[in-house]
């Protein structure tokens, strides 16, 4: 190593290399890319994701959305809160229009996207007064910190923005990282302190609560248990269990009803409201 | 409120408005519509890193001849790979204990500077750049010019999924290529690296190394190999693309292989979804 760092533009094998660690290897390697197993930092430890569901919040109106946004506002001065929000009926709509048209699941999720879009922006004018503001996916990248320094949250698209680089999914072409996915996403690269899903249900049942009466609330569960659970329907996207399988910050998240007054702040206080999905 | 009136929905819109999106009936019911190619006459050629751009001028400026060569025969998105910087600023990134998401920015500002440093090369010819938000305007390019050139990272920037294992964003630029093909619905995805495709080993380090003309995507996930010519998630991704089959593997350091490579020929390595074949032959 020492005679590549006295050559830090390290000539060989008719390539120019930069002297690093990972310099001339396959990063598809799995000797070197598990070389590269170490811990991560959290860039905003107190941070608190909380999304507003599509169709089970905001597609219900002033009656659901208004008194969850008055207890959203109740707790800025004891939680930084950034919202994601998710699409609704309106991408149930295109999706229908665009599958009939023949287009791929890349061209449905940027399209899907808008109509989340268009929820978080109804949102932020909502919560304007209370200092929140709207930022799209590059403005988290760049300004998150300073705006959440600066303002007193922020309102975000849940779906993250994968757009025309959507993968199509293993079954059919439903874009399979909605509102739900991208919410946990930011929360997990900024190292939340918590990612609460508000929904129109109290939880993950047993079974669908909607069918079955003898449905029952599940307080808590382990992704690999719930996975191995193989329920016909979740009231989550099922890659979420992917993306909390290999958690390196935030190894849970909390689904809630956000149709019941004060369960956002009890879920804020760390209680044990709605279902904990975790690692 | 009144109930909504869905008659204007089809049947499967009907489904999709009240059904749950982690249903396999209705992921199912999906699968049945038809698809179209956006850009059937479109090529998806990506540059590598590493193996191409890093090694300056004797590998590029052939490469690039031979682009202006086939402009006029065939349309191309030039995507790029990223190479050494981006393995430097990785393990610099890593041991400051930063996310895979935030690695996914960096990364992507290193296939970036390549992207540009080509589009220089191919300036002239009046070939233009396009940032991801500026893909709407892609046809009119290919239209008018024959190729636009783009960096290969997928835009998912923050968004970045953890890898099962250590640090490094698995999805990069190959598979950021891969899927602005499966999208546009494109007539071929050509990888330029700097081996003739495929081997049993890594021709670098063994010389019994074999070639392999051509592969299944299930023979070779099966096989669990250590290394790869591709990212892992191209491999999983082409298991459920809709109109990318297969994919070709060329040596950018020879002349005349992408040529041959657009021109439909069996060059380099072939990767092809066997179960597309097995569906096709029924």
């Amino acid at each position: 190593m020492n005679s590549d760092r006295s050559d830090p533009l390290h000539r060989q094998a008719g390539a120019q290399h930069v002297v690093s660690r990972l310099m001339r290897e396959s990063l598809v390697d799995k000797a070197v890319i598990a070389g590269t197993e170490a811990p991560v930092r959290a860039i905003l430890p107190r941070l608190n994701v909380i999304q507003i569901g599509g169709m089970s919040i905001m597609d219900r109106g002033q009656a659901a959305v208004m008194p969850l946004l008055k207890e959203i506002v109740a707790n800025q001065d004891d939680h930084m809160q950034v919202i994601g929000v998710g699409p609704g009926v309106r991408a149930r709509h295109i999706l229908s229009v665009g599958l009939d048209l023949g287009l791929p699941t890349g061209a449905l999720a940027t399209l899907a996207a808008k109509s989340s879009a268009q929820n978080a922006y109804m949102i932020s004018c909502l919560l304007a007064d209370s200092g929140f503001v709207y930022l799209e996916a590059p403005f988290i990248v760049q300004l998150l910190p300073a705006m959440l320094a600066a303002a007193r949250g922020a309102v975000f698209n849940g779906i993250p923005p994968y757009d025309l680089w959507e993968h199509p999914p293993a079954i059919g072409k439903i874009p399979p990282h909605g509102s739900d996915a991208g919410s946990y996403l930011v929360g997990e690269v900024f190292g939340a302190r918590s990612v609460i899903l508000l929904k129109d249900v109290d939880g993950l049942y047993t079974a669908d609560p909607k069918n079955d009466s003898r449905a029952a609330l599940i307080d808590d569960i382990g992704v690999a248990e719930l996975a191995a659970r193989k329920l016909p329907t979740l009231p989550i996207e099922p890659v979420l269990l992917d993306l909390l399988a290999n958690a390196k910050l935030v190894k849970s998240i909390r689904i809630v009803n956000g149709l019941v007054p004060g369960n956002l702040t009890r879920a804020l206080k760390g209680e044990p409201v709605g279902t904990l999905i975790h690692v | 409120m009144q109930a909504p009136d869905h008659s204007l929905l089809t049947e499967l819109g009907k489904k999709l408005v009240a059904g749950s999106f982690s249903d396999a009936n209705l992921q199912r019911a999906t699968d049945a519509t038809p698809d179209i190619a956006i850009l059937p006459w479109v090529n998806v050629v990506k540059i590598g890193g590493q193996s191409i751009m890093d090694r300056g001028r004797d590998a590029v400026f052939p490469l690039v001849d031979e682009i202006i060569a086939n402009l006029k025969r065939h349309k191309m998105i030039l995507g790029t790979g990223a190479g050494t910087r981006a393995r430097h600023i990785y393990s610099l990134a890593i041991e400051l204990g930063l996310p895979v998401g935030v690695l996914t920015v960096l990364g992507t500002a290193v296939a970036w500077q390549n992207a540009q440093m080509l589009q220089y090369l191919l300036a002239k010819h009046g070939i233009a750049f396009l940032e991801p938000e500026g893909f709407a305007s892609l046809p009119h390019y290919l239209m008018e010019r024959g190729a636009v050139i783009c960096q290969g990272m997928p835009p998912y920037k923050l968004w970045e999924a953890n890898p099962a294992i250590g640090r490094i964003p698995p999805q990069r630029t190959d598979t950021g290529c891969f899927l602005i093909a499966e999208v546009y619905g494109a007539r071929k995805m050509i990888y330029v690296k700097d081996e003739d495709g495929l081997y049993t080993a890594d021709p670098k380090k063994d010389r019994n190394a074999k070639h392999i003309a051509r592969i299944s995507v299930q023979e070779l996930l099966a096989a669990d190999q250590d290394d790869l010519v591709v990212e892992r998630a191209v491999l999983d991704l082409m298991l459920s693309a809709r109109h990318i089959h297969e994919i070709q593997f060329i040596n950018g350091l020879k002349p005349g292989q992408l040529s041959a490579a657009l021109a439909g020929e069996p060059v380099g390595s072939i990767i092809f979804n066997a179960e597309h074949e097995q569906r096709k032959a029924s």
